[in-house]
């Protein structure tokens, strides 16, 4: 990637986080009275996604899912609207964890697991058509312990399906660590299905972008499911509100360190000599 | 009116379902058909047959034994545009994959405030042949219970055939409740046959119209499905006792005729609801509520025969559980005489 191109990504970025800071403190102010999850922490992800997704192509997110929906290409403002529970995207009646655009092709429920099976589905549209595109089902580690997925990775891959899986390992799923929920390597999952797997640290711009690009060629091309993990950490509780007392304090602070997406690519562009004047346009 | 069972009509419900999946797929090429063994085998109940040697793997396929993953796949692809008719072998394996049902396929509609349309239609065979608890139940109320579903659950062949059409139709998404008796029996062989002739033009039913299979004066019995063929051989029996029923076949449980039924509850003193499916919280006591809220103290008397325990493997301990035409009789008299 040129320099230029990172100092993009970096304003972008900032953007999806200034966007999901913004639903906190919506939260906060009684503007927004149900659950929220934010993906603090998963912007690199988000948008790593935006740069590899193309016209035809389809998002099926979760719960946690609005940087997803931007990467997608949903009108920010509209998305606002119906995470604000106004009269935006849904018109009040889906609300975060339910947000649905036929423009963009993106989708998002808030039933863990139960978005995978149904990107299956936008892929089997997709697979009567020459030039289909594909369908991203997103998912968070803990996720992956649900059926659904099994039995929709043997179906895409028995089908030769046209998906991404595309899992955002925060390690948590909700208070639960993945040591304690998870066995085995999650990225080596798909292998009984002949299903080709990547993981890569989903804080680090470059890596994120090359290992998405390696399953995003395989599925485009050879049309057949692929999957990534990304590593990320997630900064705020499961939920808006949630004391977060499970994660020891130790580790959310060395993690704020060294596992903040937007940290590591500013000390990146500083490494190639960025001007600090520019990188401070980017972050406001 | 009822017409005659047609003498020699050789076919089964499974050869109408079959038909009408075929006239619609020439009709409408998003039209496409997934479930476990409907391909090769041309499903459990033959009721798929042909389909995908004329239409090919690309629009009619088995599955896995995934029902989490396929049903998935039939809301995520209407939602891009197809328009698949899915099948559920038996309504007893909504249990695995029931919140795709109850959370996807009934609402995304709503909650993507009407910007997203789900024509799926949900096929399923229900109904006691044999076979116990886990493989006889219709769960008709189940589905019924959740907003955002029609269900469909029709009693004659000519309702397996229009309604079939009218949801494969229908931009919403369908339960479409096929009773194995109905899917086996010769068309022959049925008190009721309102099938038209093999190559006519299958036209859609009505939605949300009860019919009157059989007039009477003395008692109304008020079902749905297959025990609406009972109900009618009941009701030919009970004339010779002196006893005058009224048949009426709800055909649509969602959407509900409640003008309808409440007109027909008037026509007689007496009104027995007879359902397949569980009692409790069920069809006959929405039916029952549905009548008094219409017509208050101008309602008919009115008691209820349906099925309120698991079903029995035992031949003679189903006979006891599951509505026959002797039950019928004896629920009817039982009401009349009271």
């Amino acid at each position: 990637m040129t320099d230029e191109e990172l100092l993009k990504i970096y304003e972008q970025m900032w953007r999806l986080r200034r966007f999901e800071e913004e639903a906190g403190r919506a939260v906060v102010s009684g503007e927004i009275h149900g659950e929220m999850h934010l993906g603090i922490g998963h912007e690199a992800v988000g948008a790593m996604l935006s740069l590899h997704l193309q016209e035809r192509d389809a998002v099926v997110s979760t719960h946690r899912s609005h940087l997803h929906a931007l990467a997608a290409g949903v009108d920010p403002v509209e998305l606002a609207a119906e995470i604000l529970e106004r009269d935006g995207l849904n018109h009040g009646k889906g609300g975060h964890m339910h947000l649905f655009d036929p423009e963009a092709r993106f989708m998002c429920t808030g039933i863990v697991g139960a978005g995978v099976p149904i990107a299956c589905g936008y892929a089997l549209s997709q697979s009567m058509h020459a030039q289909g595109g594909l369908t991203v089902s997103v998912m968070g580690d803990g996720t992956m312990n649900q059926g659904a997925v099994f039995e929709t990775m043997n179906l895409t891959a028995v089908r030769g399906l046209p998906v991404v899986f595309l899992c955002e390992d925060n390690q948590y799923s909700i208070s639960v660590h993945r040591s304690d929920s998870t066995a085995g390597e999650l990225h080596r999952r798909g292998e009984a299905f002949g299903i080709p797997g990547f993981a890569c640290d989903g804080t680090d711009v470059e890596q994120t972008a090359e290992t998405l690009g390696k399953a995003f060629d395989i599925t485009r091309n050879q049309r057949r499911p692929s999957l990534v993990v990304t590593s990320v950490y997630r900064f705020r509780g499961h939920y808006e509100g949630d004391l977060d007392l499970y994660r020891p304090a130790r580790e959310k602070e060395e993690a704020a360190r060294t596992l903040d997406p937007l940290l590591k690519l500013r000390e990146r562009l500083l490494a190639i000599q960025t001007p600090e004047a520019q990188l401070e346009r980017a972050e406001n | 009116m009822p017409d005659p069972g047609r003498p020699g009509d050789r076919r089964t419900g499974a050869h109408l379902v079959a038909a009408a999946l075929r006239q619609e797929m020439l009709r409408d090429a998003s039209i496409v058909v997934f479930g476990e063994d409907v391909a090769k085998l041309g499903g459990v109940f033959g009721a798929t047959r042909g389909l995908a040697r004329q239409f090919g793997d690309r629009r009619v396929f088995d599955t896995p034994v995934s029902e989490t993953a396929f049903l998935g796949m039939a809301v995520g692809a209407a939602q891009a545009g197809l328009r698949p008719v899915t099948e559920l072998m038996f309504v007893d394996f909504l249990g695995v994959c029931f919140d795709q049902i109850l959370n996807q396929l009934a609402k995304n509609t709503y909650m993507s405030g009407g910007r997203l349309q789900v024509p799926v239609v949900l096929r399923t065979a229900v109904g006691c042949i044999g076979s116990a608890a886990q493989h006889s139940q219709v769960l008709s109320a189940t589905f019924a219970h959740i907003p955002g579903l029609k269900v469909f659950y029709p009693g004659s062949p000519g309702d397996l055939q229009g309604l079939l059409v009218a949801a494969i139709r229908d931009d919403n998404p369908v339960v479409f409740l096929e009773h194995k008796w109905l899917l086996k029996t010769r068309l022959s062989e049925l008190p009721f046959n309102d099938a038209q002739p093999e190559d006519s033009e299958i036209q859609p039913s009505p939605l949300g119209q009860v019919r009157c299979l059989r007039e009477g004066t003395d008692i109304t019995i008020v079902t749905a499905g297959y025990m609406a063929q009972l109900a009618l051989i009941a009701a030919s029996d009970l004339e010779q006792d002196g006893i005058s029923a009224n048949v009426i076949d709800l055909r649509t449980l969602v959407p509900l005729d409640r003008e309808g039924l409440a007109r027909a509850a008037r026509g007689a003193p007496f009104l027995l609801v007879l359902d397949d499916d569980y009692q409790a919280y069920g069809m006959s006591g929405e039916v029952m509520a549905t009548i008094v809220e219409q017509l208050g103290r101008d309602a008919p008397l009115m008691s209820r025969h349906a099925v309120d325990v698991p079903i029995p493997a035992a031949a003679v301990l189903e006979a006891e559980v599951v509505p026959s035409v002797s039950s019928i009789k004896q629920a009817a008299r039982a009401l009349v005489k009271e």
